[in-house]
């Protein structure tokens, strides 16, 4: 794959790929801080991509891998789940290289839905989310941005279709328990 | 399809911020820092026990009969550290020369996990010594095998990076390098997580690896823990 076709993808695939970061990293700095280094990372790695595999579920997987792990340091510095850090908040770009490591989680700046979902809805979601457990809500983000089908999940995540199914149905249900205890109509 | 599917779906749909293509552009178009070539920078003095300094600057490695194999493994196992592609050093250390309270600091350094970050007065205390702050970063200061030994892993209590031996650049490009580099990397065809380094893990191609935030996240879809590298442990 030569370097302009990888640059059109990226443009193609940039807004997707920061929406799943989004919903997994609960806010802006670090969502596009991890498209950047998932780009990057597979930008480095182009030749070695292999036309078997969608181009998709590679970026997609390269993105997974990035968020999950920044999870992996968050829980280990016992503040993961700040998800539910739902404030309008100054969201800084934090230039500085390290800025993960000082844990300088900057706050979302501005939560940008594309429809007008009332906000009571996307607070409870949020909430909820956190409790997801991750695998789950990095399957959720996939489906639900993406439209994404249980064949490319399982092939993004390395896992068995039937491993998706289960993975995602937990995570709805807690989801969709979080709708209806928030006294909104998420059911039939 | 239930209304719940339209919620989530509506929820999932962020919008990209203003320039992010650009942005993304541009960093494409940067030189990826290349830390790999540092290794040449880098000299190894080792002793039949193990590694027992690591200078940076000009010079030869200092080793003679099973040092000499301890010395190669150093630089075998740095020059992968440096390349992201190692989370964790097998090498032994010969900390033979440093006093007690030197040896325990180091000690515990050596257990901050990789990627991640402790301050002075937290080493202190960890020691049994909470007003020794400062005679922790005299100790950490003086570390005969940095890197090895991560004292770069040790900052000031206000987030400041402090001193380190090798400069504070060099201590920023480490500390930046770890928190880039995945810990837990699963192989998708043997269903194994591993701690980037392992043996195993270093066979995976570059499509067979998903990253995992811990060894029961990893376990919950069905992947096993390597009994090479023992995951759990390094990813508590």
């Amino acid at each position: 794959m030569d370097e302009r076709t990888f640059e059109r993808l990226a443009q193609e695939y940039a807004g997707r790929l920061y929406a799943v970061a989004y919903r997994m990293l609960g806010n802006r700095a670090d969502a596009e801080d991890a498209v950047q280094r998932a780009l990057m990372k597979c930008f480095a790695a182009r030749a070695s991509y292999s036309p078997r595999w969608a181009v998709s579920t590679w970026l997609y997987r390269a993105v997974a891998n990035v968020c999950i792990d920044e999870l992996r340091r968050r829980k280990v510095r016992g503040h993961e789940e700040s998800l539910d850090d739902d404030r309008i908040a100054a969201g800084s770009r934090g230039s500085g290289t390290v800025r993960g490591i000082r844990a300088s989680r900057g706050g979302i700046g501005g939560v940008a839905s594309t429809r007008p979902a009332s906000i009571a809805h996307r607070v409870d979601l949020t909430r909820a989310l956190g409790a997801v457990p991750r695998e789950a809500r990095m399957l959720l983000a996939l489906h639900y941005v993406n439209g994404l089908g249980y064949r490319e999940l399982a092939a993004i995540r390395g896992i068995t279709v039937n491993t998706v199914k289960s993975q995602l149905a937990r995570g709805k249900a807690i989801l969709k328990q979080a709708l209806e205890a928030g006294g909104h109509d998420g059911s039939n | 399809m239930d209304r719940t599917d339209d919620v989530l779906r509506d929820f999932f749909a962020v919008t990209a911020p203003a320039g992010l293509g650009g942005r993304l552009r541009a960093a494409l178009r940067e030189e990826p820092a290349a830390l790999e070539a540092l290794i040449d920078r880098f000299h190894v003095e080792a002793s039949e026990r193990g590694v027992a300094r690591l200078s940076y600057g000009r010079g030869r490695d200092v080793a003679s009969g099973r040092g000499r194999r301890h010395a190669e493994q150093a630089r075998h196992e740095l020059a992968e550290y440096l390349a992201g592609r190692r989370t964790f050093f097998t090498v032994p250390v010969d900390l033979a020369g440093v006093g007690d309270f030197q040896g325990r600091v180091l000690a515990e350094a050596e257990r901050i996990p990789f990627g991640q970050v402790t301050s002075y007065s937290d080493l202190a205390r960890r020691i049994g010594h909470p007003r020794a702050a400062r005679a922790v970063g005299n100790a950490l200061g003086a570390n005969p095998v940095p890197v090895i030994v991560p004292c770069h892993r040790v900052i000031r209590g206000d987030g400041s990076w402090g001193h380190y031996a090798f400069g504070g650049a060099l201590k920023t490009r480490l500390l930046e390098l770890e928190r880039t580099t995945p810990l837990l990397i699963g192989c998708t065809s043997t269903r194994f997580v591993c701690r980037r380094g392992c043996a195993h893990e270093q066979r995976i191609g570059e499509n067979g690896r998903v990253v995992f935030a811990s060894v029961a996240d990893a376990a919950s879809v069905g992947y096993r823990a390597c009994k090479v590298c023992k995951p759990r442990d390094a990813a508590a």
